[in-house]
């Protein structure tokens, strides 16, 4: 099957070394101390953040820094098949250590000792890329809810199908069972905190794949920063200027 | 709260400053230097198919088994493979028994990610009936000590296992012709996996400010890591997978650099896992052979005279020897693959019954006589599991002299000289191979006249 | 240590390998004396029997007791052990010592200690320290003191490393006259040692090589004898010079 036809373009219409088009907006949870909702084109997920809060299991609770949770989940409805179990199947399990390890390098966890930080992600529409999503999202998410980071955590994934690498691979383009590289990166200092990777790749290949998904997370960041800026603008008109 | 304190394993803040301070000058606590590995060890069960793995302290076991199933809908010509991992409380005091925690999930699902994706393992031929019936392999891992990286030890373990494993041998009968007939390993040989190439996975932790990178953490080391990176890879060059979870945040060139390190380290592991299958195929033929040694006798009808204890190998080729028409009939089954590899020898006038090969006996060359060679076989007992045909007798006569007992070990020796060349790389253990030998030491003493 | 005769004529076990459920003493033919058992020898009526497998010893006048080697630790009173500070309350330090129970170490059990100058633990400290109590059932109490009030060496032990061993070995390391290891050791190189009887040893030196030699040498000799001993020692001394 051509993913890349001779013009350049892939089935969605886009170049190799397009995006899908961002969509962000923060606070779509009312109740949670900090939430976003992100989109990738047609991949749409929701995050929220409770916390820092009291411990809930005492028996978890750390003395010297905060104990992050994380929950990843997916809606029935997300898939065209109707999921029979929205979380505590091995992929769910993963996506979720993943993604709180992610988010556990860039939180300054030793700010808030003997307290929980907890974050709940849900895929409303699964298309691709979405780990990568729910990662951007978290991190909007967790800046909205006030808590201290190291820096952003930007997410993207790349591939490579018929001899082009792709970025930001869509269900389609991910289910042809060419390799599938999603990277996060901590975009001040560009240093890898998420890699993951499947099926084959050489080396050099894998190299130029894992540089494009880069590049990705880097413009992903830069749509982040003008979205929390914005609404930060916003939140200072209203408490006095 | 104070049985839960008490009963976690904790380090002292010594032990972590310490760790971090001698990696500064590129020691390790346990005397490896950053880069080495731990002692691997690999071992095998009596069954196929299952591996018992020792990397350092840590202890894992791979078992592998087969079932017949229906397919996936959307993949109805492909068999399955799955991984199934049990972390026992035994290992390590931090696993729950029951459900897996998030450390086994993930385990499972970077060997999967490793395995399947990368086609390791050749589905297609695990197919039977398409769409109704095909093979589907599950891979169970246990984790008997916890040691530090498991994932790497798990991997090895899994691998070991399937390079072992052989599936029954199924065939379609019946009165329709449709009924699936699936043979016990006694009548027919099970089949081993066709394995494209071994993913090995190489474990990196990243400890301290620096970013220090030491492969194959130790138990210890883990608990200090700030994050890790696994890579699986290929000794073709390729990725097959990467899991950096999170974790302490790395620049790109370190993880290329990582990358290629752990390329290396690939080769080396691959060829100690190859060599460890290799030693255990030679000693499963060598049963095999046995085996099928005593079934040949019973089978013969002229398995007369002889009432000797068919423990030797030597006296189980006399009997061939003499009926040789059913000997090889039944050699061919033995040797199948050889005999297809070879081309057929300067006997050609006895190819009609004679199918070349490592079989160095000549079928019409004047019998030897039983009693004579039973009991000199028999007062030796010399088997060469190892020996390669390629190691046979230098420059030997090549034409045969009658009515010698030695004459026959010319005759045998000579197309041995023929296929000679062409066996090279042909390991296969034969019936003759175990003979082999006998007849070289009494060709010697026969030369030394 | 003294091997006296025994004033009856059992069988003697004395010094001889004995397993649970071994009769080592028949009370009956030894009237009017007082017998202290040490641990590993229990009382059954008029016979004495093995509890643990181990050695058993005798000391005068009347003292005999099992000498095993394990993992785990039995406090008894006047031992010297290493501890692991765990939790600090108001009273006392929670410190792990490797026996059934955790220990506790009054905040003033320190020589001088008022009040006003409790020592801050952090969680994870390494602490020298005395078992003052140790009753079945009960919590060890401990002290950083000797039985004089005075601070002697114990306290917190700062940098160098820990390794864990098992009573045995620690036992033969404090034995006099010095253990082959030490002694193999202490010719070439120069160390700090010390060695809790709750199979904890804490050595430190000004290079990090040393200290991982004589870790490694330690633990290797856990198994064999002193000529052995002396020769694992100058073999790891030759690689590493």
């Amino acid at each position: 099957m051509e993913f890349v036809s001779p013009e350049g373009l892939r089935l969605d219409g886009r170049r190799p070394m397009e995006m899908r088009q961002l969509r962000a907006k923060i606070g779509a949870v009312d109740k949670a101390h900090g939430s976003a909702y992100f989109e990738m084109g047609n991949t749409k997920v929701i995050a929220a953040v409770y916390g820092p809060r009291e411990v809930q299991n005492r028996s978890q609770q750390l003395n010297d820094q905060a104990l992050v949770r994380c929950e990843y989940t997916m809606a029935n409805f997300s898939t065209g098949d109707r999921r029979r179990k929205p979380k505590g199947d091995r992929r769910s399990t993963e996506i979720s250590l993943v993604i709180r390890q992610t988010m556990e390098a860039c939180i300054m966890t030793h700010l808030m000792p003997r307290s929980q930080i907890d974050i709940f992600v849900q895929v409303l529409q699964a298309d691709g890329g979405t780990r990568s999503a729910c990662i951007n999202a978290a991190t909007l998410a967790l800046a909205d809810a006030g808590i201290p980071m190291h820096d952003l955590v930007t997410s993207c994934s790349a591939g490579y199908l018929n001899s082009t690498p792709l970025l930001d691979l869509n269900y389609v383009e991910d289910s042809a069972g060419g390799p599938d590289v999603t990277v996060g990166i901590l975009p001040k200092s560009t240093k890898v905190t998420l890699l993951q990777m499947d099926s084959k790749l050489p080396m050099d290949i894998f190299e130029n794949v894992m540089q494009l998904a880069t590049e990705g997370c880097k413009a992903v960041a830069n749509y982040i920063r003008e979205v929390l800026l914005e609404k930060t603008k916003e939140r200072q008109k209203f408490h006095g200027v | 709260m104070e049985q839960r304190l008490s009963n976690t394993w904790r380090m002292t803040i010594n032990e972590k400053k310490f760790i971090k301070t001698s990696l500064l000058a590129d020691l390790r606590v346990d005397g490896r230097r950053p880069f080495d590995y731990r002692r691997l060890i690999i071992k095998f069960g009596s069954e196929d198919g299952s591996s018992e793995v020792q990397l350092g302290q840590t202890h894992v076991m791979g078992v592998v088994t087969s079932q017949l199933v229906q397919p996936y809908r959307d993949r109805p010509n492909e068999g399955t493979l799955s991984i199934y991992t049990e972390f026992s409380p035994m290992a390590d005091p931090s696993f729950e028994a029951g459900r897996p925690g998030e450390s086994a999930v993930e385990l499972g699902r970077i060997i999967d990610r490793g395995l399947r994706e990368s086609m390791a393992v050749d589905t297609e031929s695990l197919c039977v009936v398409t769409g109704k019936l095909v093979w589907s392999i599950r891979i169970d891992i246990h984790i008997l000590d916890n040691g530090g990286n498991l994932v790497d030890a798990a991997n090895i373990a899994a691998l070991a296992a399937l390079s072992t494993f052989r599936r029954p041998e199924c065939t379609l009968g019946g009165e329709d012709g449709q009924e699936l007939i699936v043979h016990p390993p006694e009548v027919r040989e099970p089949v081993p996996l066709i394995i494209h190439h071994l993913p090995i996975a190489v474990t990196f932790g990243f400890i301290g400010e620096e970013n220090i990178v030491v492969i194959d953490p130790t138990y210890f080391e883990e608990a200090v890591m700030g994050g890790s990176m696994t890579a699986t890879l290929n000794t073709n060059g390729d990725v097959c997978a990467i899991q950096k979870a999170g974790g302490v945040g790395v620049l790109p060139s370190v993880i290329m650099q990582c990358l290629r390190l752990a390329s290396v380290k690939a080769g080396d592991i691959t060829n100690i896992i190859k060599n460890a299958v290799k030693s255990f195929n030679t000693e499963r033929s060598l049963r095999k052979i046995k085996r099928h040694n005593s079934s040949v006798i019973d089978v013969s009808e002229t398995a007369q005279k002889v009432d000797v204890k068919f423990s030797t190998n030597h006296v189980n080729r006399l009997k061939l020897s003499e009926d040789s028409r059913v000997a090889q009939g039944n050699g061919m089954e033995v040797d199948g693959q050889i005999s297809q590899k070879e081309g057929t020898s300067k006997r050609d006038s006895s190819a009609k019954s004679f199918i070349g090969g490592p079989s160095s006996w000549d079928p019409h060359s004047k019998g030897i006589d039983p009693d004579a060679l039973r009991a000199s076989f028999a007062s030796r007992v010399v088997l060469a599991p190892t020996e390669k045909l390629e190691d046979s007798k230098v420059d030997e006569p090549t034409d045969i002299e009658p009515n010698q007992p030695i004459v026959d070990d010319n005759s045998y020796i000579s197309p041995k000289e023929a296929t000679n060349t062409k066996s090279k790389t042909n390991e296969e253990k034969t019936l003759i191979d175990a003979i082999k030998p006998k007849h070289r030491r009494r060709r010697k003493a026969s030369s030394q006249h | 240590m003294a091997i006296a005769e025994p004033t009856n004529n059992s069988p003697s076990y004395i010094d001889k390998l004995v397993v649970p459920g071994d009769v080592v003493l028949d009370l009956s033919s030894m009237s009017n004396q007082t017998i202290k058992l040490g641990g590993g020898l229990r009382q059954d009526c008029d016979s004495i029997t093995a509890m643990k497998a181990g050695m058993l010893r005798f000391s005068k006048p009347n003292k005999y007791w099992v000498e095993s080697s394990q993992k785990r630790y039995v406090p008894s009173a006047g031992d010297a052990v290493l501890g692991i500070v765990v939790d600090t309350k108001a009273e006392n330090f929670l410190i792990d010592i490797k026996g059934p129970a955790l220990a506790y170490l009054p905040v003033l059990a320190f020589e001088g200690g008022t009040r006003r100058n409790i020592p801050k633990f952090e969680v994870g400290t390494l602490i020298y320290v005395r078992v003052v109590k140790a009753n079945i059932g009960m919590n060890p109490d401990l002290s950083c003191m000797d039985a004089s009030g005075k601070a002697a060496e114990f306290g917190p032990l700062k940098d160098g490393y820990m390794f864990e061993t098992s009573t045995g070995l620690s036992r033969m390391l404090l034995s006099s006259p010095a253990c082959p290891v030490l002694e193999a050791l202490g010719k070439k190189l120069s160390f700090e040692i010390a060695v809790g009887l709750n199979g904890r040893v804490w050595v430190n030196a000004a290079a990090p090589s040393t200290v991982i030699l004589v870790s490694n040498a330690i633990m290797n000799s856990e198994t064999l004898t002193s000529v052995q001993q002396k020769l694992m020692v100058d073999k790891l001394l030759q690689r590493t010079q």
